[in-house]
């Protein structure tokens, strides 16, 4: 299955479009995600710790715009939000 | 009275006029507007202006919610609500927020416009990066949302 993440913020700087696409082969849980995430940027950013740090500091938000936990399974093709530490005003 | 929106620079303009006239009633008789403008420093740094991120779904409900949640928290009833903020890139004194709101009375216009940006500043997913004289920019460090 396909995972889109959308990036906002800082997380914009991962990628020149507006999203990463993570294949998936079975179910996964956001913290796992992460992980894949994570694993990215060790690879395309030489493990770039402002990036780390980015992703570990997020929270994540699913298609009906509600902020979900760790714990949360994505089970099919799916677009999940990035939310990186905000503050607008 | 409630509005909310987030205005894309690039397609329309943020208007004071448009606040000013959706909170005004000879109901309401005290109001404020709130706006938030770009600054020249930050953290000894020059700016030359701020691009501005959201995630426009996330930020009209985050508005909506604090705006339903003012007559249990704050016990004020009657009013009216007016909240705008752009995304996109603005300079210098560039308005990137409009708070207006209108109550019965003064004590309860203070006490909500501050609430409301507060809030907005805990709870919006909204980002900001810096741009700086040397060429530079850089997105703020911000708040991290928690999921419940």
């Amino acid at each position: 299955m396909k995972v889109k993440l959308e990036l906002f913020g800082a997380s914009r700087d991962l990628s020149d479009k507006d999203f990463l696409e993570f294949n998936i082969e079975k179910k996964i849980s956001i913290k796992d995600l992460k992980k894949k995430i994570i694993n990215y940027v060790d690879e395309k950013f030489k493990g770039n710790e402002n990036f780390k740090k980015i992703i570990e500091t997020s929270a994540f938000c699913s298609e009906d715009n509600n902020i979900i936990s760790e714990n949360y399974k994505i089970t099919k093709d799916q677009k999940i939000g990035i939310i990186p530490p905000i503050g607008g005003g | 009275m409630f509005h909310a929106k987030i205005i894309d620079i690039k397609k329309e303009k943020i208007e004071v006029d448009k606040a000013e006239k959706f909170i005004s009633s000879s109901k309401f008789g005290a109001s404020l507007i709130f706006r938030g403008t770009v600054r020249e420093t930050n953290e000894n740094k020059k700016v030359i202006g701020i691009t501005y991120d959201s995630h426009d779904a996330m930020v009209i409900k985050s508005f909506e919610e604090i705006y339903n949640e003012v007559d249990q928290k704050l016990k004020i009833k009657k009013k009216a609500v007016y909240i705008e903020h752009v995304k996109g890139y603005l300079g210098l004194g560039e308005i990137s927020i409009i708070i207006a709101v209108a109550c019965p009375h003064r004590a309860e216009t203070y006490i909500l416009s501050r609430y409301i940006i507060e809030e907005i500043k805990k709870r919006s997913p909204i980002w900001k990066k810096e741009h700086y004289e040397n060429e530079e920019s850089e997105w703020l460090k911000g708040n991290p949302i928690q999921a419940n």
